[in-house]
């Protein structure tokens, strides 16, 4: 029982991350239809940004400021730090192919998903950075009710995780950016005819975006400690798994997504084994892909012939 | 009736046989004019043009015949193994291209196909079960079971939209990888034991080479010959395939897939056909790789090595035979020349140098960038020198070039700090220069030729590994922005 | 004129989300007629071409080529059957030879595989040769328009016009029995318009298809219908002769808005 529970609270935790990363592939992919490979790498530059701050900070083992105020710190400069990156890639190497082949786009987040890795294996090595969280945070303190057994941290990361995506679903609810991009992700053309700026929304887009990986980094690290220039192919690989469970296009799906990949990766890990886990969330995307193309809450994309 | 209502007239059409009136016919001249005109410009044209007079399968000797000859000519083992890594990699470009250049479906997988060859291959014909297959029945056994492999993943695959296509196929790849490192103790059932399928991290070592009714193939210099014939028979296939029903429906998949599913072309049978095709081709090349290399490791087959054959496609042109084979040779060829530093250097100036011989126009525009750059450089050298010399303190070895630059780049002891920063620097300003036009835009060229400088010396020229695919994403990047039909390919239109 | 009609639509109906877009529709049409469909912009009329060639699924209803259902069936297979369509926004496969997006279209009803075509086998060049004769036919059917030098340009370097007429072409290659032809002479000029009307005409003599036409000018209606069909809201409102169509009240309040009809 105990173990179950534990699974329980890992895929939680996990589930949250995931659906950070996946509302970032599903935003963007719905406004531009483009899957973009390099949000993964942003989310990974997130880490390292985080990271980058812990280290300045004097962490892990002497830090010069309270601990909150280091991981309020480490969390707001890798979001912007992840946003800003968003932003430029978007300008850089997506923005002049707007009206290219469909595939061009493509190409080009290859391109940059790969440029981004080796720019970090080139700039921090190759080597494992480890946030190694416990030497900071008392990991005994937090929730201890019988079976239940949640650290500080993993309260964290959720609790944040959820306040990000309450966030995010009232920015598009109801706020006119909201509005705007939900407007845009329908028809761009017809959004371009109401006077809205398209090249803004899909900016604002990709920053938004961009600033939820960068959060899933920091939390990855605060949970997991490692971070290292590979981490973004995989949980990209992932975060897409579970954008497309859900429905990609649609924000509650990526949410809804994420948990779903998160709850089946912790369960499959601990109770048959963690090599299998890549096998595990493959096959539920071929399922998926199979079975319900549209995800769990997406619409079924009509297409006029 | 109403009188309102006029008696509906059929519209008249214009009369079209006064003298001097529109003729039908006439603009088939105004039409060929185009053909007339065109003749290419720029230094390279002679040669462009003699080359496009020799007709393609007398190109196609030519070019085999030169790379046969490759062994006479060098004494060097390494640089016949390089040749055979051309040819290989000329088949598995061939490969993707009828998947992403016909049928224009996004494979991310497609090394795993190359993979799967390989350790089939390895499988049958070492210690690792005691099999020793003869090459003879290896190789179609293989090419059959990559092409069922092709299937398999086109199955699930085949209904979906490119983008998903791309991410399913990638996480195969992904899968493969672990598959292949993990498959070293599995439990069969009726079996005593953990069975050991691929060695795991160690992959297989000791793979038998191939030999063909009793003529064993021991030298590296066979192998190129044989992988010229397997090149040769495939590429003349698949061109042949091209040209015929099965060719052009793919193209047509490859425009509109629902035009063509209405035009009775049965689209996801074809979809499936080109994966199959693809795997195959990429299976038989695996084949030859590790008889080769006499042995196969996970490593061989990860994803730098998709991005690379993604590079020679796209560089080549995707949709062009002899493109993709260009670009093949072209990569395979400078990656090789990556490797050592010395060479390194060459091919990195070599290509900024051609790079602004092609793109600046006029050459007033391209002297003053070139001698701006120099210029500036000796001028920054000087004042790091003076404000802070521990900067300049290192050397730059490697004979002739490097002792010019030695005097001309800022390059400290060690240097990966300040490689680093620039490194940041340096896609600063690339990413900045895309942004600005005219005469701000030739300014700030000077310092990014020379902050590119900068960081090769002092970061890039030292890890080959890193480098390689750092450009290749550029690469790729820039293609796309600039030149997405690649160097061969035909520029295409889209609907939109 | 007791024979079964060759394509027939039975109580078909389609909606999408909440919008029913056809509804009960009950549609024939006799082999060798020519029989047009006219409507206001979303009445259905593209959704009708769709349902026949597969690409939705009636919700309701079946749709018979020759007496057998061709519900189900995949698109391609249903093209392979006998039925043929152009396209209301034109799509031609644009950087492919004018020659060659009609020798695609052959693919149907040809059968060289893989191998012979890479091996070049007698039977295979003896196919390939006849689609390039079909093709060729086919092309001439549209006079000088589509000939000669223009066979291995781009399609994508025709004019619209041409571009209509192609596909036009690209249809007849696939050998159909039936030609769904929508609005075949949208945003062409009144000597094309003309053109086209006697086009139609001759598909029907000299190429012996069976026409089924989505079309809003009504000069080329009038000039080629042997029945008109009128939608609205995807229910058939009228049916019959030209004269009878175009001047019953339901089609003309459709139309114009029921004042119009009032003041006739």
């Amino acid at each position: 029982m105990d173990f179950f529970v534990q699974q329980l609270v890992n895929g939680l935790t996990l589930g949250s991350v995931y659906a950070l990363i996946a509302l970032g592939y599903s935003m963007v992919y719905g406004i531009l239809k483009l899957l973009n490979f390099a949000h993964g790498d942003v989310y990974m530059m997130g880490a390292f940004a985080g990271y980058g701050v812990l280290i300045a900070l004097g962490g892990p083992y002497d830090l010069t400021l309270p601990v909150v105020a280091v991981i309020a710190l480490m969390f707001l400069a890798a979001m912007l730090a992840s946003g800003a990156l968003g932003v430029v890639i978007e300008r850089f190497a997506y923005r002049p192919l707007r009206n290219a082949p469909r595939i061009a786009p493509l190409i080009s987040a290859l391109g940059v998903a790969f440029f981004l890795q080796s720019s970090a294996l080139l700039l921090f090595g190759a080597d494992f950075r480890s946030y190694d969280t416990y030497e900071y945070v008392d990991l005994a303190q937090g929730i201890h009710v019988g079976p239940l057994n949640i650290s500080v941290v993993r309260l964290l990361v959720i609790g944040t995780s959820f306040a990000l995506m309450i966030a995010l679903t009232l920015l598009v609810s109801r706020t006119r950016l909201g509005k705007a991009m939900r407007a845009t992700a329908f028809d761009r053309e017809a959004a371009a005819m109401q006077g809205i700026d398209v090249d803004r929304v899909i900016m604002a887009t990709f920053f938004i975006g961009s600033v939820l990986a960068g959060a899933a980094g920091v939390m990855v690290g605060l949970v997991f400690y490692k971070v290292y220039f590979l981490m973004g192919f995989l949980a990209g690989l992932k975060g897409f798994t579970a954008a497309v469970v859900g429905g990609i296009g649609s924000i509650p799906g990526a949410m809804l997504g994420g948990l779903a990949i998160g709850f089946g990766e912790a369960f499959i890990t601990g109770y048959v084994s963690s090599t299998f886990q890549d096998f595990f969330v493959f096959a539920i995307l071929i399922v998926i892909l199979l079975v319900r193309p549209s995800g769990l809450l997406g619409r079924a994309d009509i297409q006029k012939v | 009736m109403d009188e309102h209502r006029k008696e509906p007239t059929p519209p008249q059409p214009p009369d079209t046989t006064r003298e001097g009136g529109p003729r039908i016919g006439v603009d088939e001249w105004v039409a060929r004019s185009g053909e007339r005109i065109t003749r290419r410009a720029g230094w390279t044209a002679p040669a462009a043009e003699a080359f496009e007079r020799v007709p393609p399968w007398a190109r196609l000797a030519l070019v085999v015949a030169l790379a046969a000859c490759v062994p006479f000519v060098s004494d060097s083992e390494y640089v016949v193994r390089v040749a055979v890594n051309t040819v290989l990699f000329g088949l598995l470009a061939l490969g993707l291209n009828v998947v992403v250049g016909y049928a224009g479906l996004l494979d991310l997988g497609y090394v795993a196909f190359y993979g799967f060859g390989a350790y089939a291959y390895a499988i049958l014909s070492s210690n690792q079960f005691d099999l020793h297959w003869p090459t003879e029945l290896t190789i179609p056994v293989v090419v059959v079971a990559s092409a069922l492999l092709g299937l398999l993943l086109g199955l699930p695959s085949r209904r979906l939209l490119g983008d998903y296509l791309a991410i399913v196929t990638l996480f195969f790849a992904q899968i493969f990888v672990v598959l292949t490192t993990n498959a070293d103790r599995i439990n069969v059932p009726f079996v005593d034991g953990p069975v050991d399928f691929t060695g795991g991290p160690n992959g297989i070592a000791g793979v038998d080479p191939m030999s063909f009714f009793g003529i064993e193939l021991s030298r590296v210099e066979h192998y190129l010959w044989f992988s010229l014939v397997v090149f040769t028979v495939v590429i003349v296939g698949l061109h042949l395939l091209n040209e015929s029903r099965t060719g052009r429906a793919w193209r047509a998949l490859r425009e509109d897939p629902l035009a063509a599913e209405l035009m009775s072309m049965p689209v996801n049978r074809l979809k499936l056909l080109a994966f199959m095709f693809g795997a195959a081709v990429a299976g038989l090349t695996g084949t030859i790789f590790a008889s080769v290399q006499l042995g196969v490791f996970p490593q061989n087959f990860d994803l730098p090595l998709l991005i690379t054959l993604y590079a020679m496609v796209i560089l080549g042109g995707a949709g062009s035979l002899p493109g993709v084979v260009l670009g093949a040779a072209v990569i395979t060829i400078s990656l090789e020349l990556l490797r050592d530093p010395g060479n390194a250097r060459l091919l990195f100036y070599g290509a900024i140098v051609l790079g602004l011989l092609a793109f600046m126009r006029p050459w007033t525009k391209l002297a003053v960038v070139a001698a701006g750059t120099v210029v500036f450089g000796f001028v920054a050298y000087f004042v790091v020198d003076a404000v802070h010399p521990a900067w300049t303190a290192g050397s730059i070895d490697g004979g002739g070039l490097g002792g010019l630059l030695d005097g001309w780049v800022i390059h400290p002891e060690s240097s990966v700090r300040l490689g680093n920063g620039a490194f940041v620097l340096l896609v600063a300003a690339v990413i900045a220069l895309s942004q600005l036009k005219g005469r701000w835009r030739l300014a700030l060229t000077i310092p990014t030729l020379y902050l590119a400088a900068v960081v090769w010396e002092n970061r890039l020229v030292f890890e080959p590994s890193v480098t390689r695919i750092l450009l290749l994403g550029a690469l790729l990047i820039m293609l796309m922005n600039a030149r997405p039909q690649g160097l061969m390919g035909t520029s295409r239109v889209e609907i939109v | 004129m007791a024979a079964a009609p060759i394509l027939e639509l039975r109580g078909v109906s389609k909606s999408f989300g909440g919008l029913q877009v056809i509804d009960g529709l009950d549609l024939h049409v006799n082999e060798n007629e020519i029989v047009s469909v006219i409507g206001p912009n979303g009445a259905g009329k593209t959704t009708l071409f769709n349902l026949i060639t597969g690409v939705y699924a009636p919700d309701a209803g079946d749709i018979l080529l020759d007496g057998e259902s061709l519900v189900g069936l995949p698109p391609h297979q249903i093209t392979r059957r006998g039925v043929a369509r152009t396209f209301q926004t034109l799509r031609l496969f644009l950087n492919m030879t004018v020659k060659e997006n009609v020798m695609a279209a052959a693919y149907g009803h040809t059968k060289a595989g893989v191998w012979q075509s890479m091996l070049r086998t007698p039977a295979a060049r003896r196919e390939e040769r006849m689609i390039r004769e079909l093709a060729e036919e086919k092309l001439r059917f549209f006079g000088q328009r589509l000939m000669g030098y223009r066979w291995d340009q781009p399609a994508y370097s025709l004019s619209y016009a041409n571009r209509r007429r192609l596909e036009i072409a690209r249809a007849m290659a696939t050998n159909p029995r039936v030609l769904l032809l929508d609005e075949p002479a949208a945003g062409m000029n009144p000597k094309e318009t003309h053109e086209i009307t006697e086009l139609i005409g001759q598909l029907r003599t000299e190429g012996g298809y069976t026409i089924l036409v989505i079309e809003h000018d009504m000069h080329v209606v009038e000039g080629i219908s042997d029945r008109v069909v009128a939608l609205d809201h995807g229910v058939k409102i009228a049916e019959g002769s030209f004269e009878a169509v175009a001047t019953d009240d339901r089609v003309v309040e459709a139309y114009l808005g029921t004042k119009a009809a009032a003041t006739k």
